[in-house]
This record gives C-alpha cells, structure tokens and sequence, in this order.
C-alpha cells in the first residue's frame, strides 16, 4: 500500500455548474430577434477583479471573441466561465450579454459582460474523507490565487480513524493552460496497518509537474520520503520486526492517465488507463527500486440501464542493486473490499506468523455487472444512489526470483489464484465515493489467506 | 518456560565497526558475560536498525526461539525461567546487596557514558555524530543523530546531569570505581567464588571503558587507577572469551584496543 501524502493536493475544482445558468441577452429597444444572425464580439468586460492579474484572464476568454452567431457567443461564454471557475479563484461568475453601446458599436457587436467575485484571501475548511476503509476529519486553510495568477497554498491537518497527518502545499497552474501545473508539497503522515502488525510514518518533500499531451494527462514527480517503520505490537512476527527502523527514499515517478469515462464512481461508459512508473535511487537515499504499476477499466452500458464493467491491475517491482532493502511500504498487498473480494485486508500471499509481508508482483481483475435495484424503489430520487452488483474478482500476489527468467515469473503468477464471486449493493456517495455490502463466496484459497466469505463491507474510492 | 535453550538463540546489536557507540557496546558485552557464564550459547548479529528492532527501544536484545527480550535485567529474568541462574546461591541479604550494586553501575557509569557521548561537544562531534548516522545516507544521517542526541539531554536534565560538568562526571566515575573495587577486595568476583550477573554488568562497562578509544584517555585512566578492577577484567576476560576468539560467531570482545 502506499500512504497518499494528503487528500487532494492539486487543482481544486471549484464549483462547476452543471446548468449553463446566468446568461442574460437584453432585447434592444427595436425588439430585434437576434438568434442565429451574425455578430462580432467587440468588447468583454470584468467587473470584480480585485489582485487576479490580467494575463491569466485574458487566457481564458480568448475563445468568447471568437465567436460568429449568437449562440456561439453565448456557448463560448458559458465554456469561458466553467474555465474561469476551475481556476479555483472566483467564488462566483456571471455572465452577461449585451448589443455594443457607444460610438464604435457596429450594427452588430456585442458586449460580453463577466461579473466576477474573488475568494477571499483566506478560507478555511472542514471536511470529512472516506478513504479506503477508514475515514477522517480534515481541517484546511487555503489560501486562493496568492499572487494573483491562481497560485495556491493550502494546509490541511487530516485526523482519522487509522492515520493522522498534515501538509503544507503551493500549486501553481500555467497561464492560459490550466492544465499545466506543478505544485510542491511537505507532509507527514503517519499510519496503522494491522495486516502488518506494521506503524509507519513518512516525513516527505515532493514536487510534480503535470500536463497534457493529446488525450492524456501525465505527471512527473519527484519525492523525497523518510520512512519509519514500527511494530504495532509486541506479537509482530520476527520478519516484520527486522524491518522496523529508519529509511529515505529518493524518487522519480511517471504517471500517464487516460479517462474518457463519464464519472469515476461508477461510470456508465467509457475506459480508463492509468500506468505510472517510480525509479528509486538514483536520486540519493538507501532505497532502490524500479516499480511499475497500471489500473485499466472498461465500461459498458447496457440493456434496461444496466452496466457490465471490467478491470485489470497489475504491477511488479523489481529491486536494484545488492542491498536487498525493499521494506514493506514498497511492497504490493492484495485482497481485501476494494480488491480482491471475499479476502480479509490485504490478506492475501505471503506472510509469516500471522503478518501479510506483501509481494513483488501481482495481478488482479474484475468483471462487475450493475443493475438498478430490483423493483426500482425510489426511483428518480434517492434510490438512483443504490445498485445491485454482481461480480467476479481474480488475483494473485507473489515474490519473484529475478534470476529466473519472465516466462517462470507468468507461470508463478499464473498458479495458485485466487478468486471469488458475490453479489451485493452498491451506495455511490456524491462523486467522491463509494460503499459496497456484498456477499461473498472466496475460492482459490492458499494456506495462509485470511478470507472474509459471507456478508463483505467496504467503503473507499478505488474497487477492483 | 518449559522449552529448552536452543541452538540458534542470537544477540542483536548494532555494526561492530562503524557504529556502535560506548554505552551499547558496555550493554551488550555484558550480556554476552552473563550468557557465558551461565554457559548458554549465543550468536551475535549485527544489524544497523537493531535499536529500533528492540521492543523497549535499547540494545541488545535476544531473540530465543519465539521471544524477544531486551536489557540485561529483562534477560537475567528470562533466563532463570529456563532454569538458569547465578545468584541461587545468594541469600537475601547478598541478593539486595547486588541489586544495589547493579543500580549504582547503571546508574553512575552507565549515564556517565552517555553524557561523555552526547553531551561533550568534542566527543558528540568527532566520534557519536559520525558513528550513529553512518549507516544511513545523508541527510538522515544527520536528523536522526540530533534526534537521539535532544532524546538523551532531555533525559541528563530529567535526572539533573544536565549541569554537571565533565570534571564532576569523571569525579562521579571514580566514586562509583571505587566503591566496586572496595567491595571487590582481593576476591575473584564481588560474591567469592561465583560470577553473578554483577559481575557480568561491571565487566561488561569496564572493559568496554579500557578497551575504547575515545578523545582522551581520561575515562579509561580513572578505572586504571584501581588495580584490582583491572585484574578483574583480566580474568573474566580469559576465562570466558579467550577460548572463543577464534570462532567468529561468537562474542565481541578483544583484548586490544578497538577505537571507537
């Protein structure tokens, strides 16, 4: 597992109206009818700017002067405002259009009008998180459009079930190509895992470039952790605690993600790719390591609203250099609600004395078939959060010997799989998260898995 | 309880040679003292997170068969569950006797060589700031030396060392060497004819003292002025380290001068 340095640590989308609201047009005196005719746009104005500078507006609204009819005009608009929103500066923006007064108006010019309000300079906020399987409550401050080109700094103190943690982060998007940013983050974050027997806390300096190419969305990171590993009771077996102690990772990662599903809560169509690579120990520290890791999910509606979804992860690390020094937080776990169903917490592959030590390489997959409830209750209100959920879960989760040779490495992943089928309901809680309760029947069990067959619960943002 | 000791138990401190400072070294030889004496063999592993291995955070620990115990007094107990112990012989009066004895050694000697290490400025940064971090890269080599080194002023000023002066600590150790070697006298261990685990711990401090180079000579020259505690050393050291010099597996000592 890894410890996600805080929730949300990049853009911060503000809100983003789903209705394209707050388009006046004035009728002039003469009643003209000016729908589908064609117009120039001479002037846009903004009221409300405060410390945002110019240029990054200017980036924004390039597009409305493009514009030839009117209902271009008033579409340009509508895309000018959401981008001005997702800049995270403006508490509000309304747009209004209007014919060009003055004497330089043509016959058929128009002004377009954005009346802004600024955040102020700083906000503050409480929030709850669920993350996987546990929750939190995160205290934030926020400091908005610092230098007035959508700047960021934010503090967040998160205390929770499981972890306690705080950060310090700046964001700061390219002008005119939101898209573009990069942002430098300090955390801690400490964390329980009781799979392990293992307490961790990582003191950490990151800092990331993201951008798009094409379809896809990239980031670059480099990330500077001080890891501590303890033992969370005096029972941990011998392994783990042979692991406590101090160590610092020093790494570059790449992370590529392609998504053209509809919503990341249970999409009704589309796929997602997320392949992202880490090189550890090029870069100073003691830990050295290649990993790689891909998430791929496809959607597809069908019949009487129903959906059949299928998902495959992967991933293999491959350690490097002599020093055998790959400690458990580098390590993949498998099993659990948001992985392989019908398996306790990470509680699958190998292990000593009761302690899940984790694998180099696994593979997992899914394939899910969601309907509406049986009956509809609730229908077109609340019952539209619910679904049933049929599903088949695959995995496996194994050490590798690099001296053997790739075809020896399919084979062990290929034998003693586990897998499990179930059905169950699905709660989707805003767009954030998810809640499963299922009833699982694991298969494939090898010694040492710890299993969860019968009724499952699980709550998270991420499912197999 | 019931189980007997087995072949593989094993000691755990920290790197020999690059790392581990006076204190521990002292901590961990006198277990292996105490083992041997009670005739119980033992394997020495080192390992460069050893402290954090440790259950109460302090070297050396042991782990035998499925348990881990840590600190000569923890030990000596675990011990005489299996059946093993010195001072059976003792009665009651010998026995407090000893604890106190044991207190005084870890209460002057042992926090002498702490505040020698981290609170003498010449020492913490010539010798215990490069050892403790060295096997860790830069800079948590550094973070983790001053984090120890704040750990240990904090506890001087809880115990009331923190204002003494390094005179005042090297007149404290030689108080505390020569009400051992008072009590020793001419015997060959502090109860007559049986080594206990009093022996064991004195041992295990003294030695480490003479055999350690550190900035000056100073430490080392206080237990030098008491001859019988020298011979002391002498003779536990032959009798119960000589015959395992050559088998590298076991025991830390050496007769020689090893620098820290």
């Amino acid at each position: 597992q890894s410890l996600e340095p805080l929730p949300v640590p990049g853009p911060d989308f503000g809100a983003l109206g789903e209705e394209a609201e707050l388009v006046e047009v004035e009728p002039e005196s003469k009643q003209e009818i000016l729908e589908n005719k064609d117009v120039v746009v001479q002037h846009v104005h903004f009221d409300g700017l405060g410390r945002t500078k110019d240029d990054i507006i200017m980036c924004e609204i390039a597009d409305v002067f493009k514009a030839k009819n009117l209902i271009d005009v008033m579409r340009k608009s509508h895309e000018a405002r959401e981008k001005l929103l997702r800049l995270g500066i403006f508490r509000q923006v309304d747009v209004l259009i209007d014919t060009c007064q003055g004497d330089d108006a043509l016959p058929n010019g128009l002004d377009v009008t954005f009346e802004v309000t600024e955040l102020r300079r700083l906000t503050g906020s409480y929030n709850t998180m669920v993350g996987n399987n546990e929750g939190s409550m995160v205290l934030g401050l926020k400091f908005p459009n610092l230098f007035g080109r959508a700047e960021k700094v934010t503090f967040q103190f998160s205390y929770g079930t499981k972890e306690t943690s705080y950060g310090l982060s700046f964001f700061k998007p390219r002008p005119g190509n939101f898209e573009k940013n990069f942002s430098v983050n300090v955390y801690k974050v400490t964390g329980q895992f009781p799979w392990s027997s293992l307490r961790e806390t990582d003191r950490g300096v990151s800092t990331e470039f993201n951008f798009p190419i094409w379809k896809t969305s990239h980031t670059l990171k480099w990330e500077g952790v001080w890891r501590e590993l303890g033992c969370l009771a005096r029972t941990a077996s011998f392994s783990v605690r042979e692991e406590s102690g101090h160590s610092l990772k020093s790494s570059v990662s790449h992370a590529m993600v392609i998504d053209s599903r509809n919503s990341s809560i249970l999409p009704k169509r589309g796929a997602l790719l997320k392949i992202n690579q880490e090189l550890a120990g090029y870069t100073g520290g003691d830990v050295s390591f290649l990993k790689e890791d891909f998430e791929f999910q496809l959607n597809k509606q069908l019949f009487w609203d129903s959906v059949v979804s299928a998902s495959l992860w992967g991933g293999m690390l491959v350690p490097i250099g002599d020093k055998p020094s790959i400690s458990y937080n580098c390590v993949f776990y498998l099993g659990g609600p948001t992985s392989v169903r019908g398996f306790s917490m990470y509680s699958i592959g190998p292990q000593s004395e009761g302690d899940y030590l984790g694998g180099e390489a696994f593979w997992a997959g899914g394939v899910h078939l969601y309907t509406p409830l049986p009956f509809r209750p609730g229908r077109g209100g609340f019952g539209d959060l619910f679904r049933t959920h049929f599903f088949l879960n695959a995995g496996n989760l194994c050490n590798l010997n690099y001296g053997d040779g790739p075809r020896a490495h399919l084979q062990r992943l290929a034998e003693c799989i586990r897998w499990s089928y179930g059905a169950g309901i699905v709660l989707r809680l805003g767009n954030i998260a998810r809640l499963e309760l299922n009833y699982c029947f694991p298969m494939g069990v090898q010694a040492g898995d710890r299993i969860c067959d019968g009724v499952q619960f699980g709550a998270g943002i991420r499912f197999l | 309880a019931a189980e007997p000791w087995p072949e593989n138990a094993a000691l755990y401190q920290q790197l020999k040679e690059e790392q581990i400072l006076l204190s521990d070294n002292a901590s961990s030889l006198a277990v292996q003292a105490f083992l041997q004496m009670c005739n119980l063999p033992i394997r020495v592993i080192c390992r460069a997170n050893a402290e954090y291995m440790s259950p109460s955070g302090k070297v050396p620990f042991i782990h035998v068969g499925n348990q881990v115990v840590s600190e000569l007094g923890p030990i000596v107990q675990f011990v005489k569950a299996k059946g093993h112990s010195l001072s059976d012989g003792l009665d009651e009066v010998q026995k407090a006797e000893m604890k106190a004895y044991m207190e005084l050694v870890n209460n002057m000697l042992l926090t002498a060589e702490l505040y020698l290490q981290w609170c003498d400025d010449v020492t913490v940064e010539e010798i215990t700031h490069p050892r403790y971090g060295s096997p860790y890269p830069w800079p948590l080599n550094r973070i983790l030396s001053y984090q120890k080194q704040w750990e240990v002023k904090r506890k001087m000023k809880a115990i009331g060392w923190a204002g003494k002066t390094l005179e005042q600590v090297l007149e404290d150790v030689d108080q505390c060497c020569h009400a051992l070697s008072q009590r020793l006298g001419t015997q060959p261990y502090f109860f007559n004819k049986q080594p206990t685990e009093l022996d064991a711990l004195v041992f295990g401090h003294l030695f480490t003292i003479l055999t350690t180079q550190l900035i000056t000579d100073e430490l080392s020259e206080k237990v030098k002025n008491y001859s019988n505690l020298t011979a002391f050393c002498r003779r536990i050291e032959q009798q119960y380290f000589e015959g395992h010099e050559k088998d590298s597996s076991t025991v830390a000592a050496r007769s020689s001068k090893t620098s820290l």
